[in-house]
């Protein structure tokens, strides 16, 4: 289990943005998007797309940086992202919880979103999944060290719900491939 | 008591009004905030002849009538707050925070990137934030 300690730390360590133009700054692209492809499904797609690009860059970045070592099993994956990931990209943290029977599959909560500061969606956006970015990042940087997981939002305050809460599941872990052999 | 506000944009376009009063009397307030509108102008440009710099977006009482005064507060950006009160004795200071206040939540609103700058303001969350800080006016 991660103390919250290593998470102020990785937090601390990197360089910060101002948050309103941070999320001023989402909320634009997020509007472009919605402009340009104007069907609310292709944007939740596309931000999906655009996250997960940026994980898969993001978790080298995460990996030197926070100071953790390799996680035995999904649970602490899962209480590292919650900690430590937000803590360090986002400045909040997550709470973890709601694991099925096995451990594969879990929620996240977002005690705060910095995303979402000013918005209110307009009754024409209302399938809009505004931080579908976030779920696509999780995907790319878990799929980097080998865990194909499934992120999906489950609740979020924008569409009415009480919470942001994430649903995270682990559908395999990928075994490493080499792209040599051992007796070559 | 806090009859009605209402925010005018840049080119004298009517961005918001909210009343207070019940019954059917937007109209009338709608007349009211468009009456004072001439008196913004008149205020600016005789602070700009006498060159003296508006740091103070408030702007203080901009007429009397018999039931009712109007008061208003400019922004940087030339964006116009009134509000329309039935109270004839009131402090300039409470109105100076009420007028703060509702900037910061107009600041707020138009900080959302769903709302087009220019455009009339729609949305229910300001309406509300906008009634509570009508409600709790004169309290601070």
């Amino acid at each position: 289990m991660a103390p919250a300690k290593p998470g102020d730390a990785a937090f601390a360590n990197v360089d910060h943005v101002n948050a309103e133009l941070f999320t001023l700054t989402y909320g634009a692209m997020v509007r472009q998007l919605l402009t340009d492809f104007e069907d609310v499904e292709e944007v939740n797609k596309q931000l999906d797309t655009m996250g997960y690009n940026i994980g898969i860059r993001l978790i080298d970045d995460f990996l030197s940086k926070a100071n953790v070592t390799r996680c035995s099993e999904f649970r602490e994956t899962a209480d590292v992202i919650a900690k430590i990931g937000f803590k360090m990209f986002l400045g909040v943290t997550a709470t973890v919880s709601n694991w099925n029977a096995d451990f594969t599959e879990c929620s996240l909560v977002l005690d705060d979103n910095p995303l979402v500061d000013f918005v209110e969606l307009p009754e024409t956006c209302q399938g809009l999944y505004y931080c579908n970015v976030l779920c696509g990042v999780i995907r790319g940087a878990l799929e980097m060290v080998s865990m194909r997981t499934e992120v999906k939002w489950a609740r979020d305050m924008l569409r009415g719900d009480d919470a942001y809460e994430l649903r995270l599941k682990l559908i395999e872990h990928v075994a490493e491939e080499y792209p040599y052999k051992d007796d070559d | 008591m806090i009859l009605c506000v209402a925010i005018v944009g840049q080119q004298n376009n009517p961005l918001y009004l909210q009343s207070f009063a019940g019954g059917d009397d937007v109209l009338k307030f709608h007349y009211i905030v468009h009456c004072s509108l001439d008196v913004f102008d008149e205020k600016a440009s005789i602070l700009r002849r006498t060159g003296t710099n508006l740091n103070d977006n408030f702007l203080g009482l901009l007429y009397p009538a018999e039931d009712y005064k109007v008061y208003g507060y400019m922004t940087n950006t030339r964006v116009k707050f009134v509000l329309v009160t039935s109270d004839l004795e009131l402090k300039d200071l409470d109105i100076k925070t009420f007028f703060q206040r509702f900037h910061a939540a107009y600041i707020d609103v138009t900080s959302n990137p769903f709302h087009v700058p220019g455009k009339r303001i729609a949305s229910p969350m300001f309406r509300d934030r906008v009634k509570t800080i009508v409600s709790s006016f004169g309290q601070l």
